[in-house]
């Protein structure tokens, strides 16, 4: 169907029920939603990469910012992990955000692909650091108190955690802050395995910090695309009232939804967003 | 556990949820109110909505070149047309975590976290210099 053919206010209310519905999804799964939302809205409405990149990361930091007071309630963010690490990301994203507004689409989309996947065979081939033990602090982590009790009441289990491989994981989410500002999409994608992985904080503290992250990280990166025009409200206001009403039931659903169903959604959303980025930037699927 | 540690973090992540949820309460009914009056007609746009379907689809610098629309802060001089109203209601998304920061600071210093007060100071510096446009081509 020609897209000119359709009236011009059916693509703002399309637009608000799909945010709603990724909006769910992207706060189980632990992402920015940003990563669902630009393949998505890219592919399937006539908006042009460049306002669709825009309200992405917008779209990501108003979901974020809608499920933060629920997750910082239930314990299952923590700002002992969000402050240090989103301050790295945070720099590295408002600099990839220059960065990535001067470089060509396809490279980008190719790029963001191969590390979504990528990850997301990480996660499915390796066990949970929450399943494997309490895990010694290391001295940077035991220095900035990045330690915590966290009850899950899904599993039934009181799990006093600390992170280690933490100067690695300021690292990690240097490099995450800037893909993200590069990509545009927000850093969610990859804060999950960062922070259950290499840090070994249990998958839903992992969860609900990165969002919690994502809100700090999308607040810098979001003023480049504001102030470079490329936010049109048509596009960007829907989207943001769809998702903040679809995380704050997404924000509800995750404390009872047991791990292992975290764990495979979190795979699907990224194989399903990885794969959909490859084939737009290797020209298989525009 | 450091009890005392957690308790100053339960009651940092109090504060800092009762502001983020009402701070994004607020800006999430502001930008539906200017929301409605922009896509109702109620408040004239900038850019008329039915020039939007020819529009939308261009890249960014096209869309500035045609529409004669302003970057940078540009765009606060027409903060009483619709769409840029609209504008201004989404760019109190990201002043919330500045301002959830700035609640948090004396909290934090109350409670002797120091080290987390500065480094949460610093973020707040951040968010300051990424808003000031300095960084980005007007």
């Amino acid at each position: 169907m020609d897209a000119a053919a359709i009236p011009w206010w059916i693509w703002p209310i399309a637009l608000f029920a799909v945010s709603f519905a990724i909006g769910i999804v992207a706060v189980l799964a632990g992402v920015g939603g940003g990563v669902l939302f630009v393949p998505i809205v890219g592919s399937f409405f006539p908006f042009h990469l460049d306002f669709v990149r825009g309200a992405g990361l917008l779209f990501a930091l108003a979901g974020t910012l809608a499920a933060g007071p629920l997750l910082l309630r239930n314990r299952m963010a923590s700002l002992r992990l969000v402050i240090p690490l989103a301050l790295a990301g945070s720099v590295a994203s408002f600099a990839g955000a220059l960065v990535g507004l001067s470089l060509r689409t396809d490279v980008l989309q190719t790029a963001l692909g191969v590390t979504v996947v990528a990850i997301a065979l990480l996660i499915w081939r390796s066990r949970d650091a929450y399943g494997s033990g309490a895990l010694a602090a290391d001295a940077l982590g035991a220095a900035l108190h990045m330690r915590g009790e966290f009850h899950d009441r899904a599993e039934g289990l009181r799990i006093d955690w600390r992170t280690h491989r933490t100067l690695a994981g300021f690292a990690a989410f240097a490099a995450i802050g800037f893909l993200g500002g590069v990509f545009g999409l927000g850093a969610g994608f990859a804060n999950v395995p960062a922070l259950n992985l290499l840090m070994a904080a249990p998958l839903k503290v992992a969860i609900g910090s990165s969002g919690l992250i994502i809100s700090v990280i999308n607040s810098s990166a979001s003023w480049v695309y504001i102030l470079h025009g490329a936010l049109l409200p048509m596009l960007a206001v829907p989207a943001i009232l769809g998702v903040m009403l679809g995380s704050r039931i997404g924000a509800r659903l995750l404390s009872e939804t047991p791990a292992a169903i975290v764990r495979r959604l979190v795979i699907a959303v990224l194989l399903i967003a990885g794969l959909r980025a490859l084939a737009r930037g290797l020209g298989l699927w525009t | 556990m450091d009890l005392k540690r957690d308790e100053n973090e339960a009651a940092a992540q109090r504060i800092y949820a009762r502001w983020l949820d009402i701070s994004t309460r607020v800006a999430f009914a502001v930008s539906l109110a200017a929301f409605l009056a922009y896509a109702t007609g109620a408040l004239a746009p900038f850019v008329p909505l039915e020039a939007l379907p020819a529009l939308w689809g261009l890249p960014v610098d096209e869309f500035l070149r045609r529409t004669g629309a302003p970057s940078g802060w540009g765009w606060l001089e027409l903060a009483a047309r619709g769409d840029y109203l609209n504008l201004a209601c989404i760019a109190l998304l990201p002043l919330v975590t500045a301002l959830c920061y700035l609640r948090l600071l004396p909290a934090l210093l109350g409670r002797h976290e120091r080290l987390l007060a500065a480094i949460a100071a610093v973020q707040v510096l951040v968010l300051a210099a990424a808003a000031s446009g300095f960084f980005v081509r007007g």
